[in-house]
């Protein structure tokens, strides 16, 4: 039976599957495409239609070569994997493990191939969302190792489903006994369609006006705001260590998590007032007290300290273990001023210590699970992120001080937020702040604030800190991008991740009549897709102990250096002049 | 079949026919050298050789099918291959019928697509047209099939 077209897919133009390569200033690019040919035969020329969307158009208009990489049937997956990355996504080649090689023509191509053909642009040709270009060959090369084998066709490729040879048995099945026309007339019948639209259906679908294409690339196709990664758990080495954790308060969780990172470890605790002290010590089953940091610092059987102070006092603590060539992990905020936190880096890079910041963030599973989502394209472009970081604390001594904790909420809680953006949405570009009355007046620091965070690449985040509201039952970060939203649990080994899409149970609802019930039955459980994560430590204090073990039994630089923490603290001071200001800050 | 798109061709290609209805100068002839063009607007492309029948059928009236192939019309690709529309009505040997439009389409192909000729940009001894995408058809008995590949065409022809 014959059924209209109604994109421009129905009329199965495109055939064989290929990824196109270009390099642009250090930077390789690649697009997946099923639409190229030859063109001519003498002298032999091919054409190529990358999307003007993304950075491979640029690259290819700029650098004025590219290859094209004829895949084998055999590469669905990679196939699949690239058209799902996301358009933005910078060097694809790292998420999707592949191995480039630059030729002789300085064009970089994939090894793993059925064929490579290495071309120069002669010709670029206006037409619309696609950027046409006619290349000159200037090198066939086939891959020996891949004999005959047969191309991959994109039908082939769009077919998503998992076991693609049952669904290719039931599809011809379907085809020939003719029970996918009465399946169509059935769907047509429930819900006609319009009269077919070749046009307008795909540019609905895909396409985009020269307007819509002109505000699009206002920013730059490829993302390369992100300049941080999340961290993944390590296994701590077997060895003796001996660890001081300095400060006996929230000096307590670290030794709780060292403990669970390593079992076997020296344990030492280091206060200032001795009674206090010798009981934490009593308690942690600790194998020595000191009631100084250079005590602690000096003692041949600490290896390392982690410092639990009051902000005002991070400099100090650093610089004394520095001097006494024990590495350090400090509490965020590194510090209170940018001046303090240089002088801690110079000091530990000067000592050969190491010099790692307390920020569970960069170690929480399910951020790096989001991170995950991002780069595989389930989200597609992030571009707002709203933040909740709640709870009621009441300060008291140094934490109620403005000048010792160096601020209030956003100092203390709104850092670690800080870091969550900068994993997944990049780094901000500018900041605008703002705060109603104070709630909690027994701090001098602000109690609450609002933040909103914008970049240069096109995303915002908004982020809400107080110490004098309940968190509830919500999640502490909702990421919207254009194809799918995340909520991020505080402290929960589980994500929910709902793609725009509509999945098979909310579409049969949509099909529910009357109304009434439909609306009933509509529940968001249906949209939701649940991740558990494999890791049972959702805050990431674990995983964060764990690195800081290892990094120091290994002496390697630890997977998120001070640095990280000095821009962190840079950002959440561009927030307090911000606050001051009433005016959007640029972020240096 | 020792035709230099098979021996010269450097892509493995899907394979499908340009049929033109220009009354009693109707024509269809074998095709490898195409593919989309953009989205939007929808527009494909088609490289014709500057000798071939078709080609002048094509600047005579800028309408034309492009006729998709499966795998298993290797004949059919053979037949319109081999021979000039000037020598021979291939048409009248092909199961084709005509749309409201006046495009005639193949019946049993994996699609058919009315297109007009938008642009021509000369590329030596081909032609490049790029055409507007006006209607198709898909045939949902062969949906299961794959298209015919230049490989497919060289294999029937050796086992020939």
């Amino acid at each position: 039976m014959r059924w209209p077209g109604r994109t421009i897919w129905d009329t199965k133009v495109q055939d064989v599957c290929g990824i196109i390569t270009a390099a642009f200033e250090g930077e390789v690019y690649l697009f997946a495409t099923a639409s190229f040919a030859q063109v001519s035969l003498d002298p032999p020329m091919v054409i190529i239609n990358p999307n003007r969307t993304y950075g491979i158009d640029q690259a290819i208009k700029n650098s004025r070569r590219f290859a094209i990489n004829v895949l084998p049937a055999s590469s669905r997956e990679l196939m699949i994997r690239l058209m799902r990355t996301r358009r933005r996504q910078s060097s694809k080649e790292h998420i999707l493990g592949l191995k480039i090689v630059v030729n002789e023509h300085a064009i970089p191509y994939l090894e793993e191939n059925l064929r490579t053909i290495f071309c120069e642009v002669q010709r670029s040709i206006a037409s619309g969302d696609r950027g046409l270009y006619i290349g000159k060959v200037l090198e066939s090369r086939e891959n020996p190792a891949l004999g005959r084998s047969l191309p991959l066709l994109f039908s082939q490729a769009t077919d998503l489903s998992k076991c693609p040879r049952l669904r290719r048995v039931i599809r011809t099945s379907a085809s020939l006994t003719g029970v996918l026309d009465q399946l169509k007339t059935l769907r047509q019948k429930l819900r006609p369609l319009p009269p077919p639209n070749i046009a307008l259906t795909t540019y609905e679908e895909a396409g985009a006006t020269s307007e819509e294409m002109q505000r699009i690339l206002t920013i730059d196709p490829v993302d390369r705001g992100r300049k941080i990664h999340p961290a993944p758990a390590v296994r701590v080495p077997s060895g003796g260590i001996g660890i001081c954790i300095v400060g006996t308060g929230w000096g307590q969780n670290h030794a709780k998590y060292l403990r669970m990172a390593k079992p076997d470890l020296r344990l030492f605790v280091c206060g200032r007032q001795r009674e206090k002290t010798d009981r934490v010590a009593r308690s942690l089953r600790a194998e020595g007290a000191f009631y100084s940091l250079e005590e602690a610092a000096g003692d041949d059987r600490v290896n390392a300290l982690t410092v639990a102070l009051p902000h005002h006092l991070h400099r100090e603590a650093v610089e004394i273990a520095a001097q006494a060539q024990k590495h350090v992990l400090v509490e965020k905020p590194i510090a209170t001023t940018l001046d303090d936190a240089d002088r801690m880096i110079r000091s530990a890079n000067e000592a050969g210590v190491i010099l790692m910041v307390a920020e569970d963030m960069h170690f929480r599973p399910a951020i790096q699970k989001t991170v995950e989502l991002i780069e595989s394209g389930a989200i597609g472009e992030p571009l707002y992120l709203l933040a909740h970081a709640g709870g009621i604390r009441r300060p008291s001594g140094w934490a109620a001080d403005q000048e010792l904790m160096g601020g209030g909420v956003l100092m203390d809680i709104g850092i670690h937020y800080v870091r969550a953006i900068r994993l997944l949405m990049g780094e901000p570009k500018t900041v605008l702040a703002t705060r109603a009355m104070q709630i909690n007046n027994r701090m001098s620091g602000e109690d609450s604030a609002q933040v909103v965070f914008s970049s240069d690449v096109g995303w915002q985040a908004h982020l809400l800190c107080s110490w004098s509201s309940y968190r509830g039952h919500l999640p502490d970060i909702v990421l919207v991008g254009d194809k799918g939203t995340v909520h991020l649990w505080p402290g929960a080994t589980i994500l929910d991740y709902y793609p725009i899409a509509p999945r098979l149970l909310p579409k049969l609802v949509s099909y529910v009549r009357p109304y009434s019930l439909q609306e009933r039955l509509n529940r968001p459980i249906l949209q939701r897709n649940r991740i558990r994560l494999a890791h049972r430590d959702g805050s990431g204090y674990l995983a964060e102990m764990q690195e800081f073990l290892s990094a120091v039994m290994q002496n390697r630089r630890p997977a998120t250096p001070a640095v990280d923490a000095r821009r962190d603290l840079e950002i959440i001071l561009a927030c307090y002049s911000a606050l001051s200001s009433q005016q959007r800050i640029s972020i240096p | 079949m020792t035709s230099p798109y098979i021996t010269k061709s450097i892509i493995e290609a899907a394979v499908g026919l340009v049929v033109i209805n220009a009354g009693e100068k109707s024509n269809a002839m074998t095709v490898s050298m195409y593919s989309e063009v953009a989205h939007h607007p929808t527009a494909l492309w088609v490289s014709i050789h500057k000798s071939s029948f078709t080609h002048s059928l094509i600047q005579d009236q800028p309408n034309f099918s492009l006729v998709v192939l499966h795998q298993r019309q290797s004949d059919i690709a053979i037949q319109c291959g081999t021979v000039s529309g000037r020598d021979q009505s291939k048409c009248s040997l092909l199961d084709l019928y005509r749309t409201n439009n006046g495009f005639l389409f193949l019946r049993s192909a994996l699609a058919s697509t009315a297109c007009r000729v938008r642009e021509s940009i000369d590329l030596g001894e081909h032609t490049l047209f790029i055409a507007d995408i006006l209607e198709a058809e898909v045939e949902s008995r062969t949906s299961h099939l794959r298209q015919l590949l230049l490989s497919d065409i060289t294999e029937n022809a050796l086992a020939r």
